[in-house]
């Protein structure tokens, strides 16, 4: 296995600031690998998935980017002039990609987020739920080699996160991506992640792999252990 | 207050009520005593007048939005651009208009093209309704639906035909609405230019609504006047109601959340 993203001694410090939001960050996340990062609001979690992403650069330090990358964001970030296909189809027509085959793959995408009925509809016309859908299948459409999701299902309701959670959990069994995940729920991260990197000020606190086989919420005794163990170092 | 909804409520806001407010005010003029009456303008001549004002309010609305959506991306390019350009612009925007008419009628008399300065005056008019309304579009797009657009590949001119425009359609719309109706407002005086002309006679004043209005009301032509304000009142209602109202309606979906 090898490091699909490297941070090595990165800094991040927007121009004007008086504070770095990022301070001296190394971490290594391999192939294939889910990761979530938690920490408290502040803490410079979206700025990492900000530098993986490419969408901005470190002040210091080094970052190596995955081959390919996606993104969701927690309010799906969708265009509201265009329909979900239009939405999904906007990373494959910004490549040029045939008519035909922008049809086929958002097409199979809306098939696998469960959304296929609703192509034609406007942003406007859907729940928070559904619009996440469409972000992840926006995300996945352009078939990158690794998801950042950016608190994607904080203003979600219980039962639709699940759902969501699960629909995940199989696309990235079955496309074994690597996932990027930025969350402040710890038993989410538990629930999904290979590996919950905690962030406090701008830094790494600690990392908790975890090794419970899915669904770990009905690993009871084990899972609260895990979620317990992060609890304690959040909030010291 | 919110928008009429029904075709009874635009008819009302749009139509019947100015249409009510021009009668009862013409029927006030025909009660006073010192108001002389008279027609020397025919309708046809009016309406050709109000045709004329319109092409003249287009070609500098077309000519304002040409000029206030590369001014308004300009701000947006990086924070100290912006820092430099938003008092410019204050400073340019709180300059009456009307103190530059005579310098621009004295400027397009030169070559004989009191159209230019009519034009010039409404285009000055309008073009800072435009600029602010689309910086204020701007500063409201989500900033994670922008990285959206560049992390799915949107970069130079396809981000702004493909976002950035659809973004600010909105404010683009009440933009061009307030413009236009600044548009309405200065017509009167861009066309009855020979008040700004040295030794200037009254056939100087450019054919419009403007001049008609001006005209007919000095000499004293009140039916003539009710007649063209109708005219101009009507017009102004039209636009509304086919075309700023659909385009508000329109522009909806362009909203963020």
């Amino acid at each position: 296995m090898s490091a699909a993203i490297e941070f090595r001694n990165v800094g991040k410090r927007y121009l004007g600031e008086a504070y770095a939001v990022l301070r001296d960050v190394s971490f290594a996340i391999e192939e294939g690998e889910f990761v979530c990062i938690i920490g408290p609001s502040g803490c410079g979690k979206t700025t990492v998935l900000k530098l993986i992403a490419g969408l901005d650069a470190p002040t210091i330090g080094k970052v190596r980017k995955p081959k390919s990358v996606s993104m969701s964001f927690q309010s799906g970030a969708l265009f509201p002039w265009l329909t979900v296909s239009e939405n999904v189809a906007l990373g494959l027509r910004a490549r040029k990609m045939p008519d035909l085959e922008v049809a086929h793959h958002v097409e199979a995408q809306l098939r696998a987020v469960d959304m296929l009925h609703f192509h034609a509809k406007f942003p406007a016309d859907l729940s928070g739920g559904q619009r996440q859908r469409v972000g992840i299948a926006r995300a996945l459409a352009v078939e990158p080699s690794a998801l950042l999701l950016d608190e994607p299902f904080s203003a979600l309701d219980p039962k639709t996160t699940a759902e969501l959670h699960r629909d995940l959990l199989s696309i990235w069994h079955a496309r074994r991506m690597t996932i990027v995940m930025v969350s402040h729920l710890i038993e989410e991260a538990v629930g999904l992640a290979d590996r919950v990197i905690l962030m406090r000020e701008g830094r790494i606190d600690a990392e908790f792999p975890i090794a419970l086989p899915h669904p770990r919420h009905e690993q009871g005794e084990a899972f609260m252990r895990e979620v317990q163990q992060i609890r304690r170092k959040f909030f010291t | 207050m919110r928008y009429p909804v029904t075709t009874r409520e635009r008819l009302w806001a749009l139509v019947l009520g100015p249409l009510l407010v021009c009668i009862l005010i013409y029927v006030v003029a025909l009660l006073l005593p010192a108001v002389p009456r008279g027609e020397t303008v025919s309708f046809g001549e009016i309406m050709g007048a109000m045709f004329m004002s319109f092409v003249r309010v287009f070609v500098a609305y077309a000519l304002a939005v040409a000029a206030a959506i590369p001014l308004a991306l300009l701000v947006e390019v990086n924070p100290t651009v912006e820092s430099l350009l938003l008092p410019v612009f204050d400073v340019l925007e709180s300059v009456p208009n009307l103190a530059v008419l005579p310098i621009l009628v004295i400027f397009f008399l030169q070559f004989g093209f009191l159209d230019g300065a009519a034009i010039a005056i409404l285009f000055l008019g309008m073009v800072w309704n435009l600029v602010f309304a689309l910086v204020g579009g701007l500063k409201v797009i989500p900033r994670d639906v922008a990285w959206a657009a560049k992390l799915f590949g949107l970069a130079g001119y396809d981000y702004v035909k493909k976002f950035t425009l659809p973004a600010i359609f909105p404010q683009f719309v009440t933009g061009s609405i307030l413009a236009v109706a600044s548009g309405w407002n200065i017509i009167i005086v861009a066309e009855a230019l020979h008040v700004y002309v040295p030794g200037g006679k009254i056939g100087q004043d450019l054919f419009g609504i403007g001049s008609v209005l001006v005209q007919t009301s000095a000499a004293g032509h009140t039916g003539a006047y009710m007649a063209a304000f109708g005219v101009l009142i009507g017009s102004i209602a039209f636009l509304n109601l086919f075309v700023w109202q659909k385009l508000l309606h329109y522009a909806q979906r362009f909203r963020f959340d």
